[in-house]
């Protein structure tokens, strides 16, 4: 059996020919052009670019959050295009966790409750979900914070719970936009080593942006964007 | 976790703006049973009146007299039952009008054929017709005063100038709820016969009340009296009793109208102001539900979340505006009774409690619709942009 053989697993993320623009007004704004791009299953990838350069739309558009002017958007075998809105949102549901520069935890609900929250969408019973909240908030080591709420934890920690939240439907795409740009060096670090377990021990396919060196290093591959265009 | 919980938290975020909304909201559910409740005692006293009535009042005015020889001919015309005279003696118990209940000269013979809703006991209506200046009270009356057979009343007039003293004879009850007894009714005679009574005023009466024997025909009896009086110096003006409490309601229909429109003025204060809170709670949250979407709560999802956050709204508004109506509404009719007389005992029925209830919440799910759907159309990447 030759080694040609073995078809390669179709890639996790596969962006071809996709361009986006914006319209103000009349005038038509290119954000991002011709981006063609493939993403294995389990990589970590990291997209740096200066601000504007079109990073957190090129991630919008892989979690379906949003649609490319042209071009086709494939993930995990499914062009997003032929999504509805609904069933946008059921995919997402499954398929994607997100973190966000500034965590989005809600700020009324514990930790526990904001882990839960995406769990409120899959049929799993409350006892089940427990569970799962428990083993998510003992992977970013914060089983002693679940009754606690977000203005009285540190960012470092909020950003923990929001990783948290984000692998506890155990998606297969977690996708970060600058993770750790509003945390200090060592819950930055605290948080890269989070996502080095997410990619070694869970094997999950992480996308980042980021602006910090230090964080793209962590990654296996990064990408550079200038004005929306892919180097 | 769930969304019960998810929605009672975002209620939750501003207790200080939930509660005045909430108070808001009950204030102005209060304000609109109780003026529900004011229309309703309008209409209620032409409700309570009979169809097979007519009353004969003087063309020109209601305060005009007719002549006691009317009785007669109004008596012999065919469709005619029943005939009684009354007199609005308008007397008061002390100088001022603080004591004030209602108080008639009737023709003691005729009376109670053509008001059968009034009744006592044969004994007592007995003892009434005997005495020339007898008189009969109305069980609340009497338990206003605490009043029983027996008892001399004297009354200051104010249309009949003097001092009138009137012997209770006996009590009168309603046949059915509605019937006003808190009145006093005294035999005419007591006025007519007396040497206190004014120039010009001998022999003559207020209305005439007429018993039909077919409410339908009771038109053409009207007319017929009226043509029977057209061309004397009395000419008179007769309608149902219905249509006579109607026009007086009608009187008032421009007041009557602005209390419908003020009405429905609340309503819509209710709404803004509803509104208004669901709209500032959704748009400081618009981070947060664009953070739901992305996590694939879907538009649906978010919507029904607001609306059940304006209706839990518009519930506790309702249930708090129900609880504190009896109190202000009852206290306002007990405050107009002596003057008016004629309010049931429950004024505020229990339809215009539900239905102002019902309207409550209706207003705030109408208020919840539009911060819910705008929290919807903006796209997830937008929302997502927006900082707090
Ligand atoms: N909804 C929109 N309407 C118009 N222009 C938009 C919209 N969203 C993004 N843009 C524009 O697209 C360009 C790229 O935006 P994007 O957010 O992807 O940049 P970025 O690389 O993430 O920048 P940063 O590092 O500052 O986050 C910017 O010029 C931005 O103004
Ligand atoms: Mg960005």
């Amino acid at each position: 059996m030759s080694l040609e053989a073995v078809p390669a697993p179709p890639p996790m993320v596969r962006l071809e020919g996709v361009s986006k623009t914006y319209r103000r007004g009349t005038v038509e704004v290119p954000v991002l052009e011709a981006v063609d791009l493939a993403i294995d299953p389990g990589a970590f990838v990291a997209f740096m670019g200066p601000s504007g350069s079109g990073k957190s739309t090129l991630l919008n558009l892989i979690s379906g959050l949003d649609q490319p002017t042209t071009g086709i958007v494939e993930v995990a075998g499914r062009n997003l295009a032929e999504l509805n809105d609904r069933e946008l949102s059921d995919w997402r549901a499954a398929h994607v966790g997100f973190v966000f520069q500034l965590y989005n935890l809600i700020p009324v609900l514990t930790a526990a409750e904001n882990v839960e929250l995406p769990l409120l969408l899959t049929p799993l019973s409350r006892a089940e979900r427990r569970k799962h909240v428990a083993a998510a908030l003992d992977v970013v080591g914060l089983s002693h914070r679940v009754g606690h709420r977000p203005p009285q934890m540190s960012g470092g920690e909020q950003q923990r719970v929001a990783i948290a939240r984000a692998i506890v439907t155990d998606p297969d795409l977690i996708i970060a936009d600058e993770p750790t740009g509003d945390l200090d060096r060592k819950a930055a670090e605290a948080v890269l080593d989070l996502f080095g377990v997410l990619h070694h021990d869970l094997h999950k396919t992480l996308v980042m942006v980021t602006h910090d060196p230090h964080a793209a290093e962590r990654a296996e591959r990064v990408h550079h964007l200038e004005k929306g265009v892919l180097q | 976790m769930n969304y019960v919980r998810l929605a009672a938290r975002d209620l939750l975020r501003n207790p200080l703006r939930l509660s005045l909304t909430i108070l808001a909201g009950a204030v102005g559910v209060t304000a609109f049973i109780f003026l529900r409740t004011v229309i309703d005692i309008f209409y209620f006293g032409a409700q309570a009146a009979q169809v097979d009535r007519l009353i004969v009042r003087n063309k020109v005015s209601i305060t005009e007299p007719l002549p006691l020889s009317y009785y007669a001919r109004i008596a012999a015309l065919p469709g005619v039952t029943a005939v009684t005279h009354q007199e609005w003696f308008g007397g008061t118990l002390g100088e001022t009008q603080k004591d004030f209940f209602a108080n008639f000269a009737i023709d003691p013979v005729t009376f109670l054929d053509v008001f059968p809703e009034f009744t006592t006991s044969p004994a007592e209506l007995a003892d009434f017709r005997n005495d020339p200046c007898g008189a009969l009270i109305g069980e609340k009356l009497a338990r206003r005063f605490g009043w029983k057979p027996g008892d001399r009343v004297t009354l200051k007039g104010q249309i009949y100038p003097g001092d009138w003293t009137f012997n209770v004879r006996g009590i009168y009850t309603g046949t059915r709820p509605g019937v006003d007894t808190t009145a006093l009714v005294f035999g005419y005679r007591c006025l007519n016969e007396s040497e206190q009574l004014p120039e010009g005023l001998k022999d003559m009466v207020g209305i005439y009340a007429v018993r039909v024997d077919d409410p339908a025909r009771s038109g053409q009896v009207a007319a017929a009296i009226d043509g029977m009086f057209d061309n004397s110096p009395y000419p008179t003006k007769a309608e149902s009793e219905k249509a006579f409490q109607l026009g007086f309601v009608a009187m008032s229909s421009a007041i009557l109208t602005a209390v419908k429109v003020v009405s429905a003025v609340i309503l819509l204060i209710i709404l803004l102001v509803i509104g208004n809170t669901l709209a500032m709670g959704v748009r400081e949250r618009t981070r947060d539900i664009a953070t739901l979407r992305a996590m694939g709560f879907r538009p649906r999802t978010v919507v029904m979340l607001v609306l059940a956050e304006s209706s839990v709204i518009g519930l506790m508004a309702a249930a708090l505006g129900v609880l504190a109506a009896p109190t202000l509404v009852n206290g306002f009719a007990r405050a107009i009774a002596s003057q008016f007389g004629q309010i049931p005992d429950n004024v505020m029925r229990g339809r215009t409690l539900g239905v102002s209830a019902l309207a409550a919440v209706l207003v705030s799910l109408l208020a919840g619709a539009g911060p819910a759907f705008r929290a919807v159309r903006m796209s997830v990447a937008e929302g997502l942009r927006k900082v707090a």
